[in-house]
């Protein structure tokens, strides 16, 4: 277990639905939209407080995760109004606890901004997810147009210790990590985004 | 591009309000003995710190990125624009207020024109 992630987002739990009001209303059509391709066996990586639950579509088998205990204490009482089969779980993404090929789906959300390894965390996810399946994210990146990228440099170790890296660029980790990226969407400018890709369908011949 | 009458007021109102404070901000820290340069320079960081500690607050209401970006830009040019004004003259504060307003709301219009621009692209 990744003990300092899981006590910043202890520490941040405290007033993360605070600060996470604006942001979550903002961007509920567009994670409702994302969502709304949900089907299957899912796995919902790093759940927080359980601000995204009620975008999930009802009906749905879904695992979620998240490192932090006192996040998934918050999410419960989401998690128990959900209308389908959602179980929270406490792991690390980068050591799931899952066995191989095990969801049809994986889905994230302003996850990969605070990863610590991202590539390992996206490569632990194709791990578990069928040949062929797929990944859909929503998540804020790094920015290739001046001065937006200059302001995410400076204040990505600003906010780092107590919350996300805000200059990553997830698409090209998600490239490194085997993935095959079938769409991205830029949400705003070319920052917040939304990231469909599969696992490749030929670990499937290699496994049989 | 946003359309929602909340969160387009939000932003207005954000950037509005950053910029007149950090404009009076640094006026009120550069006084004309100061060297242009150094009253940028000092407007830029006294800028860029209030932004900093106010910005929780507008992102709360209003929005994550869509928020932080355009308010943290405009902290940063209206204390280099009044603080170099600081260091030539002493501004009075309906031209802080105003001035410092404008230079939000410019910017949040630039930062629109760049996302109507990105909007839907793949990177």
């Amino acid at each position: 277990m990744d003990t300092p992630t899981r006590k910043k987002w202890d520490f941040s739990a405290a007033f993360y639905d605070l600060l996470a009001w604006g942001p979550e209303r903002r961007w509920a059509p567009r994670k409702r939209e994302l969502f709304a391709n949900m089907h299957g066996k899912v796995l919902f990586v790093a759940v927080g407080t359980g601000q995204d639950i009620p975008f999930f579509p009802p009906g749905q088998d879904i695992t979620a995760i998240d490192i932090s205990p006192r996040m998934l204490a918050k999410a419960r009482g989401r998690a128990a109004r959900y209308d389908g089969s959602l179980e929270l779980r406490e792991m690390d993404v980068h050591a799931l606890e899952f066995p191989d090929h095990s969801f049809d789906q994986v889905v994230t959300s302003c996850t990969f901004c605070s990863v610590p390894d991202p590539v390992a965390g996206l490569i632990a996810l194709r791990r578990v997810l069928k040949p062929g399946g797929d990944l859909y994210m929503f998540e804020h990146t790094g920015s290739r147009v001046f001065p937006f990228n200059l302001m995410l440099d400076v204040m990505t170790p600003i906010w780092k210790p107590i919350g996300p890296e805000m200059n990553r660029d997830t698409v090209s980790n998600v490239k490194k990590a085997g993935f095959e990226i079938r769409q991205v969407n830029n949400v705003y400018l070319d920052v917040v985004k939304t990231i469909a890709a599969s696992a490749p369908v030929q670990e499937k011949k290699s496994t049989g | 591009m946003e359309r929602r009458l909340y969160f387009l007021a939000g932003d207005m109102l954000s950037n509005a309000v950053m910029g007149a404070f950090a404009a009076w901000l640094a006026a009120a820290l550069v006084d004309p003995t100061w060297s242009m340069p150094a009253g940028m320079f000092a407007g830029m960081l006294a800028g860029m710190g209030v932004g900093l500690l106010l910005m929780p607050v507008f992102v709360g209401l209003f929005g994550a990125m869509e928020v932080m970006l355009p308010v943290m830009l405009t902290a940063m040019l209206a204390g280099m624009v009044f603080g170099m004004a600081g260091a030539m003259l002493a501004p009075v504060l309906p031209m802080l207020l105003l001035g410092g307003g404008a230079i939000g709301i410019l910017v949040l219009l630039l930062t629109y024109a760049v996302d109507a621009v990105l909007h839907g692209r793949g990177a």
